[in-house]
């Protein structure tokens, strides 16, 4: 089975500004994949590019088995958007947009779905577009989108605008979704502990190229673990192991000594070896978060780049 | 807090951003002002011919209405403001209508009052301001008309009369708008309202004067502004009158904006349907976005046809006029230019004066994809099977037929009107009907420019549809005889058809030439949209 969203290479230039520059990406049949990047990184542009709305510059790009430039139409009846910033028609009703945008796919809409959506998401069907909030608009897209029977879900930021219980909500309802229904979920995403909850693979981008990629536990092996512990007595020594970072020893009471350091996955074995032989007392070792991967993606390099 | 506090601030704000805006709509008063001056003087040069032209305007009642007063006179100011008051009137008062719901309702919809609120703005400000925008607009639009009018030589005390009645409009309807502001929940809601009042106060008045049951002329606002009747009975107190009349709505405007709260309003938001089984494609779309705009456009043509069916009753006493310029404009029509039966004539003139105003309907309908596109509502379309190239057939089927229903609506209508006022039901319905119909394919070829050009420059799309209308419009045989080209020029696509109610054979060959041009240009345009970046 051919990957439904297949990137590679991809560039799209603005005029003189190069927004897309080589970008990667590759979502697998039945994953969530998280999408990340700052703004401006170029995740709608990849998005609108996917939808066929913008013409690639170079690269290749193949979404569901297809081409979305040519086969537009086609391949829009096995997937379902929500873009980043939903505006809807000021005159239409929030349940007109939703059936609208479920009946032009064609075929039979589940109503059932549809109204089980609606009570979820605790959204008035009756109200008018102009007079929704931002939060409102957005379930409307949502609804629409989560209630099509389609193999791909391609969601720009879904969650913005929506208050915590409804992202709640929105997470049950992606699992669901992929568990019950095996969709691919393509998540471009600022919230990373949305990111963390619902994806099993990730794709960073930056300035337009792919920084990263892989599942969490890869990028997590390939990060540092952070490690707490506090030893009975004074420790030397710890420094010169391969592998540790950031060591900061402080006094604790009496004999005591507190010690923070990170360590590559590599060196985890080896140093809690070492600490056992410094006779430890209690320990505390966090994984990597999402964030720090983020942050060691970006943090350092964007000071670095200007 | 002082209960004006920002209003200095606010004000040049709004002032500023008018600066755009108003310099327009004077424009467009003072030069129909003038126009009209050289018209009077082109076509009525003497006194009796000035004469003659009241004796026939007087002896109808449908005619006589369109400038107000129960009567005209043989004066050459009076003339003046009996032709064009009513425009005048009518521009002022939509200049000033829109600029207080500019800076009220609109403002506050785009929640930009609810940042300045939050500063030390009173609540009164924005109204405040937005008052006196449109009362400085008003103002400026009577003092230059006046200023123009004694400049060609009219009466000083009427040329002030009549500026004073300009201005008294603008203030009548700024003050409506202020408190349709207050009442609507959205900018829409109040502009809806305003202009609504705006067409139910000229219909009263038309009707008023048209009829002898000079109530409707005096419950309507419009009739309040033309009995000042410049240059004949000049009637200052009129204007007093409206003076009390715009003090009770701005307190009524006030005091409502002082008990309400900001973004709400007097009438609740309408609740639509929970479900729309019937939504399903393209067109189904387009004709809901759409539907409302085409209903008050076939109000608005309907209700016209039945005037111009009316007015059209003069035609048959033109015979007393001089020949002259009436024997240009039937030749420009078609005709041989010799005396005798005007009617075939006038009812060509009348459907091609209701063609150029029509083939603004398919223009607005080619801005509408544009705004679609720019607020990122059609990306949400795009979305889904109903891919751009499908999305704009469904809205270029919707404006096809849209316009071929408002030609046919219009030959309907003023076929049988005319018939029912002469009393010679059907006369010439059919054939007028057919005359209408025949128009439709050169408005399609405007709207298939305008829908090119938004294919291939989005963004100029809309000032490009205008400037086609507008040069149809300019060059056609309607507008010609303002410049002195009697029968307009082989520019415009309207040229080409033949008056086939005075018996001129009909031409497949012009519409089906028309016909395909649009078919290409369309072709071209949905390619063209196939092949370049959409979206915001």
């Amino acid at each position: 089975m051919t990957d439904p969203v297949s990137v590679s290479g991809l560039v799209k230039t603005f005029g003189t500004t190069r927004a897309l520059d080589g970008l990667d990406l590759s979502v697998k049949p039945g994953e969530v994949h998280g999408f990340l990047g700052p703004n401006g990184a170029g995740k709608s542009t990849t998005i609108r590019i996917l939808l066929g709305l913008l013409h690639a510059d170079a690269g290749t790009v193949r979404l569901l088995g297809g081409d979305p430039w040519r086969d537009a139409t086609e391949l829009h009846r096995r997937m379902a958007y929500v873009p980043g910033d939903v505006t809807l028609w000021p005159g239409l009703s929030g349940g007109e947009v939703i059936d609208l945008l479920l009946q032009v796919r064609g075929g039979r809409v589940n109503t059932s779905r549809r109204d089980e959506l609606i009570e979820r998401f605790d959204l008035d069907p009756r109200t008018k577009g102009r007079a929704y909030s931002k939060g409102n608009r957005q379930k409307v897209a949502l609804i629409a989108a989560l209630a099509s029977d389609v193999e791909l879900l391609i969601l720009d930021e879904p969650t913005s605008g929506l208050d915590p219980l409804m992202e709640i909500v929105f997470r049950e309802v992606v699992r669901e979704e992929q568990e019950h229904n095996g969709r691919t979920v393509l998540l471009s995403s600022h919230i990373l502990a949305e990111v963390e909850a619902l994806c099993e693979r990730v794709t960073i981008i930056r300035d337009g190229r792919t920084v990263d990629t892989g599942s969490l536990a890869e990028m997590r092996y390939l990060t540092r673990t952070s490690i707490r512990a506090e030893l009975s007595g004074p420790v030397a020594g710890l420094a010169d192991l391969e592998g540790v970072h950031d060591l900061r020893i402080d006094g604790g009471t009496g004999d005591d000594t507190v010690v923070n350091f990170d360590v590559d996955a590599a060196a985890l074995g080896s140093a809690l070896r070492f600490l056992d032989s410094q006779g430890v007392r209690a320990l505390t070792s966090s994984p990597p978060t999402l964030e720090e991967l983020f942050l060691r993606h970006y943090g350092g390099t964007t000071e670095a780049a200007r | 807090m002082n209960v004006l506090a920002g209003t200095r601030r606010l004000a040049r704000l709004a002032f500023r951003r008018e600066r755009t805006i108003a310099p327009w709509w004077l424009l467009a008063v003072v030069g129909l002002g003038l126009a009209m001056v050289s018209y009077i003087d082109r076509n009525m040069p003497t006194p009796s011919v000035l004469a003659t032209y009241a004796e026939t305007i007087n002896d109808n009642a449908f005619f006589r209405a369109l400038g107000g007063g129960d009567s005209v006179i043989a004066d050459r100011g009076f003339m003046t403001a009996w032709r064009s008051g009513g425009f005048l009137y009518l521009l002022t008062a939509i200049a000033a209508l829109l600029a207080v719901v500019r800076y009220t309702r609109a403002d506050e919809d785009m929640g930009r009052t609810e940042l300045l609120r939050s500063g030390l703005v009173s609540r009164f400000a924005a109204l405040t301001s937005a008052l006196l925008v449109a009362a400085t607009v008003s103002l400026v639009a009577g003092a230059l008309t006046a200023v123009a009018q004694i400049g060609v030589g009219l009466a000083p005390v009427g040329s002030v009369a009549y500026g004073a009645a300009i201005t008294a409009a603008g203030l009548v309807f700024g003050s409506i708008a202020a408190v349709a502001a207050q009442i609507g929940r959205n900018a829409r809601t109040a502009r809806a309202i305003t202009l609504f009042a705006l067409a139910i106060a000229y219909l009263l008045r038309y009707a008023g004067d048209a009829s002898g049951q000079a109530w409707m002329t005096y419950i309507s606002p419009m009739g309040w502004i033309h009995a000042v009747q410049p240059y004949r009975y000049d009637r200052w107190w009129m204007l007093a009158v409206i003076a009390g009349i715009v003090a009770v709505l701005l307190a009524i405007a006030y005091l409502l904006s002082n008990r309400r709260d900001l973004g709400e309003g007097l009438l609740p938001e309408r609740r639509g349907r929970a479900t729309a089984p019937h939504l399903r494609g393209p067109a189904g779309l387009s004709w809901r976005l759409h539907r409302g705009l085409f209903t008050k456009w076939a109000i608005g043509t309907g209700v016209f046809a039945i005037g111009a069916a009316g007015v059209g009753t003069i035609v048959p006493d033109i015979d007393a006029l001089p020949p002259d310029s009436f024997g240009l404009l039937q030749q420009g029509f078609g005709g041989d230019g010799s005396a005798g039966d005007y009617v075939n004539f006038f009812l060509w003139a009348g459907i091609l004066l209701f063609a150029h105003v029509i083939s603004i309907y398919p223009v607005l309908m080619i801005a509408r994809l544009r705004a679609e596109e720019r607020s990122g509502r059609a990306e949400l379309a795009a979305g889904t099977p109903m891919t751009r190239v499908r999305w704009a057939a469904g809205q270029l089927y919707v404006t096809a037929l849209g316009t071929a229903a408002l030609f046919a609506l219009t030959g309907l209508v003023l076929g049988f009107c005319y018939g029912l006022f002469t009393a010679e039901l059907p006369g010439p319905l059919g054939r007028v009907i057919v005359a209408a119909l025949s128009c439709v394919p050169a408005a399609w070829l405007i709207a298939a420019v305008g829908f090119l050009a938004y294919a291939l420059t989005p963004r100029y799309a809309v000032p490009i549809s205008w400037a086609v209308w507008a040069w149809t419009a300019v060059l056609g045989k309607i507008a010609g005889p303002l410049y002195n080209v009697w029968g307009g020029t082989p520019l415009e696509p309207f040229h080409y058809l033949p008056n086939t109610l005075a018996g001129e054979p009909f031409s497949p060959s012009t519409i089906l030439t028309t016909v395909v041009l649009a078919a290409v240009l369309v072709c071209a345009g949905l390619t063209a949209l196939r092949h370049r970046d959409f979206g915001r």
